[in-house]
């Protein structure tokens, strides 16, 4: 397994208390695999992928425990150093959200996307502009050799999303973190970066986790998907049988508020109640308040029910 | 960035006439040169002589437009005191004033980036404590203050550095620290609270998920992002240390342009007033020019706009 992360705990530690921003989560990336993690703002899906990396809040944030291993290689107990060097960039790469603030304004593009090959030692000198366009014609920027002088805000969003793709290939990492890297972008744009994200896996086999509130470009992308809810894995499986049979009342209720096209006019169900509070969450089910299948067993800690062919959520609910 | 560059310079003009007609108007409201320069018992129509020959009977608007008519061909008239060329009298002594404040500028900045960065990276570690403490000190202590402080303890004391004079290197050292021991208080801050900011952004995130090394982090991508808030900082303190080095240059024996105003002010050489002033309000406007040309070195966003 490329990825393979167990029990992981993040801990933020706020001013209010403690947050347990990750709780629990377990998941597993093949090579040449996407995975989908899913779930609205605050549900630990961005603090998951942060944790892969690392790159916690300095000073409040802390890996609590759980294990994080990476072809075999465990990367919870390695130094920042270690991190920095064999793994950042490396190995395990990251794409953020917002590509208009995602590149650095000062410097340009050709600096930027040489960056990450020069500090891992993949080209040098007179290599290095080679390697830079050859990243760039990797992620369909247009004439990448007369741009290198150019500077972001040069480019359009999309352009912009390409280079920082760019940036994160350029050393071919095993694995790739995509956090929401579409929702800034107009829909048309968003199709081509999915399909960027596609040929990139192709090329270089890389596992990618994809981090979504959005359940279209998740099915779109994924092989499987885990929907995350108050900072645990809630339910998953292979796309199919969680849009077909989606099993945890959570899943269902985030797939009955999508708007169809073509779907009989009527109000989208909006799930009632606030996700609690991760300071001091409910012991039991986290999303019993919400639940309309609540029972009173719901008060303890949910059991993971296997529904069979890699599909599984926790629920009392499917127990029974 | 042309049609920028257009529209400051001709800000700059209107400032350096404003100031011109300023310093016209209240040097002749400081009192008669004419009493400073013949003996107290001269006779009536020796002082009225003189008045007329130097052009001070005539109205003092006509007396202004003789004035700006001569200086655009660079002629501000003789000095009362000196005999010679009012503008021959700044251009000798403006090297030295510029050079302090180059070197006063350069302290201010050697002390201020590192301390600035280093607190923004170690957030309320013992740089950023000891850093503020500074900066207050800083703010609190006037430039004559710390002069005579610098002296007492560097040339006084520790006999390591001469107290003043103008030549040798070591001579520039202690009125360059006075001169620029205000202005680091305000730079630390604003590197500080730039560098908080760039460091926090979506952009050096990104560079540290790609296993970026901390130390290129800080002083490569994220100084020069936290440069451009410090450059137009700088213009503004260069400018106020070419006008304001008076202080400093008397209290070193600096033989400076603003020395020079400064004792022109108290014999009433008006010639030398209105070509020091004039001087300096120039280059206070060629300086913050200056820094607007660099705005495009450093920042590529405004290289481009038009």
């Amino acid at each position: 397994m490329l990825l393979s992360v167990r029990n992981l705990q993040t801990h933020l530690h706020l001013r209010r208390g403690l947050l347990r921003a990750v709780d629990g989560v377990s998941l597993e990336v093949a090579e040449g695999e996407t995975l989908g993690l899913v779930g609205e703002s605050g549900s630990g899906k961005t603090m998951t992928g942060l944790s892969l990396l690392r790159l916690l809040p300095k000073g409040s944030g802390r890996i609590a425990g759980g294990s994080i291993q990476l072809d075999g290689q465990e990367l919870t107990t390695l130094s920042e150093a270690q991190l920095a060097r064999d793994i950042r960039g490396r190995r395990i790469a990251m794409i953020m959200q917002d590509p208009m603030t995602s590149l650095n304004p000062v410097f340009s593009i050709g600096d930027q996307v040489g960056s990450p090959l020069r500090n891992h030692d993949i080209a040098r000198g007179t290599a290095l502009r080679g390697a830079v366009v050859d990243v760039l014609r990797r992620v369909r920027l247009p004439s990448p050799g007369e741009r290198l002088g150019d500077y972001p805000h040069q480019f359009s969003g999309g352009q912009r999303q390409r280079i920082v793709a760019a940036m994160a290939i350029g050393c071919t990492p095993r694995l790739l973190v995509a956090d929401e890297p579409t929702t800034a972008l107009d829909v048309t744009i968003q199709v081509q970066i999915i399909n960027l994200l596609r040929t990139i896996q192709d090329d270089t086999g890389a596992g990618i986790i994809l981090i979504t509130h959005d359940l279209g470009v998740a099915a779109s992308l994924c092989r499987r998907i885990a929907v995350m809810y108050a900072g645990q894995i809630v339910e998953t499986g292979p796309v199919r049988a969680i849009y077909r049979s989606p099993s945890h009342p959570y899943t269902q209720a985030l797939l009955a508020a999508i708007p169809r096209l073509g779907a009989k006019r009527g109000r989208l169900t909006a799930i009632a109640g606030q996700p609690p509070s991760l300071i001091d969450p409910p012991t039991g089910c986290r999303f019993a308040a919400r639940c309309p299948s609540r029972m009173a067993k719901c008060a303890e800690a949910p059991p993971v029910v296997d529904l069979g062919d890699g599909h599984s959520a926790s629920c009392w609910k499917l127990a029974s | 960035m042309l049609r920028l560059f257009g529209r400051r310079l001709l800000q700059g003009l209107f400032s350096i006439i404003g100031a011109s007609i300023i310093i016209f108007v209240i040097s002749r409201l400081s009192g008669d040169p004419i009493v400073m320069m013949l003996p107290n018992d001269a006779p009536l129509s020796a002082i009225e002589e003189m008045r007329r020959t130097l052009g001070l009977d005539r109205p003092l608007w006509a007396q202004y437009l003789i004035f700006i008519q001569h200086a655009l061909v660079g002629d501000f008239g003789n000095s009362y005191r000196w005999k010679m060329p009012a503008l021959q009298l700044i251009m000798d002594r403006l090297p030295a004033t510029i050079e302090l404040a180059v070197c006063g500028l350069l302290f201010s900045v050697a002390v201020a980036v590192p301390v600035g960065v280093m607190s923004a990276v170690n957030r309320g570690g013992w740089v950023d404590r000891v850093g503020r403490v500074f900066a207050m000190l800083g703010q609190a202590m006037p430039a004559f203050w710390v002069g005579l402080l610098l002296i007492l303890l560097f040339a006084i004391q520790l006999n390591w550095l001469p107290a003043f004079g103008y030549g040798s290197a070591s001579q520039f050292v202690l009125p360059a620290i006075s001169l620029g021991w205000y202005p680091v208080a305000a730079q630390t801050r604003i590197v500080r609270s730039a560098m908080l900011d760039v460091l926090d952004s979506d952009h050096i995130r990104l560079s540290r998920a790609l296993g970026t090394p901390e130390r290129l982090i800080v002083w490569k991508y994220a100084l020069r992002n936290a440069a451009i808030p410090l450059l137009t900082m700088l213009g503004v303190y260069f400018a106020a240390m070419l006008g304001g080095a008076f202080v400093v240059e008397t209290i070193f024996a600096w033989p400076g342009v603003g020395r020079t105003v400064v004792e022109a002010v108290f014999a009433r050489d008006f010639p030398v007033v209105q070509a020091g002033v004039m001087f300096t309000s120039i280059l206070f406007v060629a300086s913050n020019l200056l820094v607007d040309l660099s705005y495009g070195l450093v920042d590529p966003r405004i290289r481009d706009a038009r």
